[in-house]
């Protein structure tokens, strides 16, 4: 029996288990310590993948031994020092305000989401609704960004961001929505239970779900061949263009954020969580290895293609992805009993 | 800006222009995509009415210091136009002088211009493509192509010393003859060249993404693209059979040159024309290897006078030119003369008053000429398409600004 170190900190202390519990999720594991490391290797392995096709080296000379591993942290440092520059035309507030509370709201997901058997903040009926819900909620600080910058290339850029949001959330909330009818259960403890039981994973019995989950997920965290709210080429940065220093880094790590917890998401839904293990030790590990591949394959998909148009986007999320997702519909309804006998 | 309240927020209107509702956006001079250069576009929602290219950015007044200096000191100057396709810029400039000159290069000398051209030119195609393909966002592209010319790059620095500045074409013949092993390395480098073309129209050229943003985009009807004076590989991918190589300057006219010509003229076909301009270089580059003829790299009348000291270079292939060449006189009067360079052809018009130095030097670049596309094809698409089309005109600021 594996020892909870938060039991033994309750007992010590006196403060209730669900509070420290509320409170380690979101910031320990699966939150924002678990997030700092993530994005700090993910950003690593993203170059160095992308390196190894383009016949480059990629990061290096910051600690050779680790093969450039820290380079992030020293990129960190730099932007931690830097200036923050506030444009003259720019609404200080809202310009200031936006990103922090972007950031903020992503890691409110940490609360539901489970990081393993066991470890999570809140356990709700409604787990998966209450992930998307705080998802969809940054587009909009996105386009405030966009709209206080006071700049053309951002303003242009949180137009994007409102057409790929509207674009990309329709799409996920049908793949999630086909997930949970199969399951019949939106409740990730309950998803994971079912897949468990059964033994056979979400990605088997619902493949056209779990990609167009995928695909959409791409799409709403700005992913190549989907980034069109950064559009470096047309709109230099996007929403984003006129932030420094810590801002930016916020800005950026949104998306790598958005990532994460989609990914968290994917791997409960269709990869069966923390199975094949049972012990909270090990079925975070296996939690994490999952998500940690799902988002190496998606950081892969940039050394492979360029940026599509935002027409031909919008076009293909509409007419040839979002039906796709009734048809990921009827396999759930015909799949349904395997999962609730 | 005009700015109006709302409750909470700032309200801004975006912009009118000459009674239009339009947004001015400056692309550039700073900016990611711009280049040297400033595009000025002005927007009707996401659809583009009108392109403004603001050239002028990297004038270097290369033809007001041309008046000022020895035709021999003009070829190092003129090729800062185009580093990266160093031997097409100047080649026709040494041809002109030459034709004032009086002088004829020896067969030799010919097809060694001719090889250099053609290995610049695969490098300057390269160049282009990696453009093309990072304004698409296509890192992968970008990088493999410029790894790819420094294959290219290691070529022309094994035949003249230097890997882009090479000055090679002097008036008379050449500065070094071919090295030795020079033609088992281009046999390597043409062979992992078209392995390597495969590979990219994997990624790259089939790939459906570029392929949606490249297909239909820009299109340059034939009739168009002779009025408005596109020259190069944007012509000839309007369906326009038209090359200055088949003027058969140089070696082209013994070697039997045929021109890669298109049909369609949108950014697609102009990508695709140079991928296959690089094949038809290697094709080239190896008919002038096998028919290299024997002879001297350079008209006698100068090796004449190469002093006995450093004669023994000669017998090496490398060539010291005498004191006297600098201060070489040519005979009254005026030439034209033009080449093909990467992105199209290059024309000179120099006039002598007989002096050592030119009277006027007056040129005309390929991207001088191609950047009323700009305008001509972005109009009615959506700004995400001007960096597309931007990426398949291969335009390139310093050669137009001069």
């Amino acid at each position: 029996m594996a020892v909870d170190p938060l039991a033994w900190l309750s007992s010590a202390t006196g403060v209730p288990y669900w509070a420290l519990r509320a409170v380690a999720a979101p910031l320990l594991y699966p939150g924002l310590a678990t997030f700092m490391a993530v994005a700090l290797f993910i950003i690593w392995a993203e170059r160095k993948i992308t390196a190894r096709v383009q016949m480059r080296v990629g990061p290096l000379y910051v600690s050779r031994r680790l093969g450039g591993a820290l380079q992030l942290l020293a990129d960190g440092v730099r932007i931690a020092f830097q200036e923050i520059i506030i444009p003259e035309g720019a609404e200080k507030w809202s310009f200031v305000l936006s990103p922090i509370l972007a950031f903020t709201v992503v890691s409110l997901a940490f609360t539901v989401v489970p990081g393993g058997p066991g470890v999570y903040g809140f356990r709700s009926s409604l787990s998966l609704l209450v992930t998307y819900a705080i998802i969809t909620l940054t587009p909009i600080l996105v386009i405030t960004m966009g709209w206080a910058s006071n700049n053309k290339f951002s303003f242009i850029g949180a137009g994007r961001e409102a057409l790929v949001s509207i674009t990309g959330e329709a799409t996920l909330l049908a793949s999630l929505l086909a997930a949970a009818m199969m399951y019949g259960s939106m409740d990730f403890v309950a998803i994971v239970g079912e897949q468990a039981a059964s033994r056979v994973p979400g990605i088997a019995a619902n493949p056209v779900a779990a990609l167009l989950f995928f695909i959409a997920a791409l799409l709403v965290t700005d992913r190549v061949p989907f980034d069109l709210v950064l559009g470096e080429q047309e709109i230099v940065q996007g929403p984003y263009t006129e932030y420094t220093g810590l801002l930016f880094a916020l800005t950026m790590a949104l998306d790598y954020a958005k990532l994460y917890v989609l990914m968290l998401v994917f791997t409960h839904l269709f990869l069966g969580g923390w199975a094949p293990f049972a012990s909270p030790l090990l079925g975070s590990a296996a939690v994490f290895a999952k998500t940690v591949g799902l988002m190496l394959l998606a950081v892969f998909l940039r050394s492979v293609y360029g940026r599509m148009r935002l027409d031909q986007v919008a076009s293909m999320f509409w007419s040839r992805l979002f039906p796709l997702a009734l048809v990921a519909f009827v396999i759930s309804a015909l799949i349904h009993p395997i999962y609730t006998p | 800006m005009a700015s109006i309240a709302l409750p909470g927020m700032h309200g801004r209107e975006v912009g009118y222009s000459g009674g239009l509702r339009v947004v001015e956006l400056n692309i550039g001079a700073q900016h990611p995509a711009s280049g040297h250069m400033r595009l000025v576009v002005y927007l009707d929602g996401d659809v583009i009415v009108r392109v403004d290219p603001d050239i002028g950015y990297v004038h270097r007044t290369v033809e007001k210091l041309s008046e000022t200096r020895e035709y021999v000191r003009i070829i190092s100057l003129v090729e800062r136009m185009t580093i990266i396709d160093a031997c097409n810029v100047t080649l026709p400039y040494v041809e002109a002088v030459e034709r004032l000159l009086g002088v004829e290069p020896p067969p030799r000398a010919r097809y060694l211009r001719t090889i250099l051209c053609e290995v610049n030119r695969v490098a300057s195609h390269l160049y282009g493509l990696g453009i093309g393909g990072i304004f698409l966002n296509h890192s992968t592209m970008y990088m493999w192509a410029f790894g790819d010319r420094e294959v290219f790059v290691h070529l022309a620095s094994l035949l003249t010393g230097s890997r882009l500045t090479h000055t090679y074409p002097v008036f008379g013949g050449v500065r070094r003859d071919l090295p030795q092993g020079f033609r088992d390395e281009f046999e390597k480098a043409k062979r992992y060249m078209l392995a390597r073309l495969r590979e990219y129209d994997k990624i790259f050229f089939n790939n459906p993404v570029i392929r949606g943003r490249l297909e239909g985009v820009g299109v340059l009807p034939r009739d168009r693209a002779v009025a408005l004076g596109a020259t190069g590989p944007n012509l000839r991918a309007s369906g326009v059979r038209y090359d200055a190589r088949m003027t058969g300057y140089a070696a082209y006219g013994d070697l039997g040159f045929e021109p890669v010509v298109g049909r369609e003229g949108d950014a697609l076909e102009r990508v695709w024309v140079r991928l296959r301009e690089i094949e038809a270089s290697l094709e080239i580059v190896e008919r002038a290897l096998r028919e290299l003829p024997e002879g001297p790299f350079m008209n006698p009348r100068y090796t004449k006078a190469v002093p006995p000291m450093v004669r023994h270079w000669l017998e090496k292939g490398r060539l010291k030119l005498p004191g006297g060449y600098v201060r070489l006189k040519t005979r009254p009067g005026e030439v034209l003369s033009r080449g093909e360079m990467g992105r199209g052809e290059i024309t000179y018009f120099l006039v002598s008053d007989g002096g050592t130095k030119p009277y006027r030097l007056r040129i005309v670049t390929p991207s001088a000429r191609n950047v009323v596309l700009f305008d001509a094809l972005a109009r009615g698409h959506t700004l995400m398409d001007l960096p597309a089309i931007y990426g398949s005109i291969d335009y390139f600021p310093p050669e137009a600004d001069r």
